[in-house]
């Protein structure tokens, strides 16, 4: 299950989407909007996204990560403003034993900030804005423009 | 012959008083790079902010010699999603 929505994010309906009476052990993490970066004090984050190219890579990063370790992968992504304390993303895994479903968590979170096409701009207290600093996106095996 | 393409922008490249998409011409058989420098003329002075960018299609991202496809076009400015 991946997906990228407008919409609140429900980590428990993804938890138990990614569970089966074979498991042992799901982990989820839970991306949130935080009230201060940098010093400054944050009122909201807009998440701003390429949706075509982030469904595929979601997709893509899910699967890597199920053929690297035995367990069942759950991934949403949150796009648009965001209030702090809210929930942008969304990641669970179910596995056998807690071990891979940390590492399966940790794998899909990294790779996200890594690949997929969404782009974050903070808005202060003050009342400007800024957008974050972040990876540059290449294709693979082949140079960047 | 040259025509018309069609490029969004995303994220920083937004607010770069552009809108949410420009048109710039380019030959029939351009490539990405090609595209890229179209786009830099068209940013001016605020071509900085390209840097560190790629263009892509609909589901891919395209490397600098491939030949641009049809259908939509647009440039993505380094990510920082989660």
């Amino acid at each position: 299950m991946t997906r990228v929505t407008k919409s609140r994010l429900d980590p428990a309906a993804l938890c138990r989407a990614v569970s089966s009476p074979k498991h042992g052990a799901v982990a989820s993490f839970i991306g949130t909007v935080r009230s201060t970066h940098a010093g400054r004090r944050v009122r909201a984050v807009t998440y701003d996204c390429f949706t075509p190219l982030a469904r595929k890579e979601l997709a893509r990063i899910k699967t890597e990560a199920e053929r690297r370790w035995p367990v069942h992968v759950g991934v949403e992504h949150r796009i648009g403003r965001l209030n702090v304390g809210q929930a942008s993303v969304a990641i669970a895994a179910g596995s056998g034993h807690r071990a891979e479903a940390f590492a399966a968590c940790r794998f899909v979170i990294e790779e996200i900030k890594r690949r997929v096409p969404v782009w974050k701009k903070e808005h202060y207290a003050t009342g400007d804005g800024r957008w974050l600093a972040g990876c540059a996106l290449h294709r693979p095996f082949k140079r960047s423009l | 012959m040259s025509m018309k393409r069609k490029i969004e922008l995303y994220g920083r490249l937004r607010d770069a008083g552009l809108g949410r998409a420009v048109s710039v011409d380019l030959p029939k058989s351009a490539t990405a790079r090609q595209a890229l420098s179209a786009l830099n003329t068209v940013f001016g002075k605020k071509s900085d902010l390209l840097r560190g960018c790629v263009l892509a299609t609909g589901d891919e991202i395209l490397s600098s010699s491939d030949e641009l496809p049809s259908g939509p076009l647009a440039v993505l400015p380094p990510v920082c999603g989660g």
